[in-house]
């Protein structure tokens, strides 16, 4: 059985959290419930990010997911690279 | 006053034609950031490479697209670009403005940004160049809500869709592309907005097979307008262009060495599948053989106009040779009716299947036309349930694509060679 959007949105922050890359693309969360489809998988993920628990990092052609604090961030020079 | 010695960068200004170096020296006049663009870009050109960092986390609340981070490496030299980030700006359907509403956003970009701008970039939409990340959520904000008007797809969503002028001023459009463009961009507000797929996706509108927005080459999935019964002819016209009084292809095969108008040479000749000959003179068309290249329509178009049973041709897989080399997209549903009657039911319909699977099965950073090479049109046509039609195979036999499975086959694979030699003896 699926796991509901809030089992699926810790899910989804625990691997970002603590995956050994600090950004993520969104395939890299499917396997946080293979019996979750995608675009479910999708829409949690933007829902972290609209909740402030993670960030959108985008190179301009590619779109990634980082834990708050994790990503790369060019301006302070803070984050994991 | 310069503020940068820019010798090579001069260059550019001696030839005979405009120069975006002449134009950032004036736009630096009343925006000092613009001398260091010069300087850093000088630069870049004796250093051989460029001084840009791009990507990041900015970004407007709630957005996960629209403008692209992008950082000077060289800041103590050239502060003025320390952040210069780039959004992109959803344009109107078939770019249509009035001239008010390009000085208010022109005049907003003077407000929060550079001044600078791309006008279009090749996903449509309108580019506004440079501006600090303090400055994104002011600009955001006049924009939505002064301006009325929103910003465009970046990063791995859906992007900008774009359109022709369709039914507007052509009257080749064979659906109303700017009313599926709006729709769809509507439709599809969060896909724009924030990620959703492995890479980017791109779709296209084109009113007829000239294609004037080259979606066939530049969109993952484009809509290109085609009909379905036969090419109406005029003949009574036809007889004008022979007779040259009606000049062919709007008066572009006149002038220089170009010889008086010849129907022969310059329409049945050149028609691609062989469908058309004149009998005494009236003109001929076998439609069951059109492939639709709309050259003959493009040289008489009094003559001669699509057919009125219109609707679309769907085509899936183009891209622009990022990672693989170039390709165009493949034909995958020969004819599709293109209306709002039924707010575009059918086409959101196949656009979602191809999205489910893609998201399924495609790598990171691989286009759903590669997706499609990997792993092959069969798979594809089986998953989107379409039957493999005649239209698909580019080459018949020497490009066999298209596989029987043994579930098929009467008997499957498994053969009695005996019992067949019987019948069919060595």
């Amino acid at each position: 059985m699926p796991l509901t959007k809030e089992e699926l949105k810790v899910k989804i922050l625990e691997k970002a959290m603590n995956a050994p890359k600090p950004q993520l693309y969104v395939k890299d969360f499917y396997k946080c419930d293979p019996e979750t489809k995608p675009r479910a998988i999708k829409n949690a993920a933007n829902e972290l990010v609209k909740e402030g628990k993670m960030t959108f990092w985008s190179s301009g052609s590619t779109t990634m997911y980082a834990a708050k604090g994790r990503a790369k961030d060019e301006e302070s020079g803070e984050g994991i690279n | 006053m310069p503020k940068h010695d820019t010798p090579l960068l001069d260059e550019l200004e001696s030839g005979p034609w405009p120069s975006f170096v002449s134009d950032l020296k004036r736009q630096a006049e009343t925006k000092p950031e613009c001398w260091d663009i010069l300087g850093q870009l000088e630069l870049s050109y004796k250093d051989k490479i460029t001084h840009w960092k791009h990507g990041g986390i900015v970004g407007v609340f709630g957005y996960g697209g629209g403008i692209v981070g992008r950082y000077s490496d060289v800041p103590a030299q050239f502060p003025g670009v320390e952040h210069f980030h780039t959004v992109r700006v959803n344009q109107p359907s078939s770019k249509y403005y009035t001239t008010e509403n390009l000085r208010a956003i022109m005049d907003l970009w003077e407000k929060h940004g550079s001044g600078m701008t791309n006008m279009h970039g090749s996903t449509g939409d309108m580019i506004l160049l440079g501006t600090r990340t303090e400055n994104l959520e002011p600009f955001f904000w006049d924009l939505t809500h002064k301006l009325d008007q929103d910003l465009g797809g970046s990063g791995s969503n859906l992007r900008t869709p774009a359109c022709c002028l369709g039914q507007s001023r052509c009257e080749w459009a064979c659906y109303d592309t700017q009313e599926a463009c709006h729709h769809l961009t509507m439709h599809y507000q969060d896909e724009i907005h924030r990620p959703a797929f492995p890479y980017k996706f791109k779709f296209k509108f084109s009113g007829c097979p000239n294609d004037c927005v080259a979606s066939i080459a530049r969109s993952d999935l484009a809509v290109i307008g085609t009909w379905r019964d036969d090419i109406r002819i005029d003949q009574a016209s036809v007889k004008e262009y022979v007779a040259g009084n009606i000049p062919a292809n709007g008066g572009a095969y006149k002038g220089g060495d170009w010889p008086a108008f010849d129907i022969k040479d310059e329409v049945l000749d050149l028609c691609p599948t062989d469908c058309m000959w004149m009998e005494g003179d009236e003109l001929k068309i076998d439609n069951s053989e059109c492939t639709r290249c709309m050259h003959c329509i493009n040289v008489m178009p009094r003559a001669l106009r699509p057919g009125t049973d219109m609707g679309a041709s769907i085509c899936v897989g183009a891209k622009a040779p990022i990672l693989d080399g170039a390709q165009f997209a493949t034909l995958v549903v020969p004819f599709m009716k293109i209306s709002k009657d039924n707010d575009f039911e059918e086409l959101i319909d196949f656009i979602e299947q191809v999205w489910d699977w893609w998201m399924e099965v495609g790598k990171n950073r691989e286009r759903v036309g590669e997706t499609m090479q990997r792993i092959g049109l069969p798979t594809f046509l089986s998953v989107m349930e379409i039957e493999p039609l005649p239209q698909h195979v580019k080459e018949p036999r020497s490009n066999p694509y298209v596989f029987w499975k043994e579930e098929e086959v009467p008997g499957g694979w498994e053969r009695d060679v005996a019992e067949f030699r019987k019948r069919n003896a060595m």
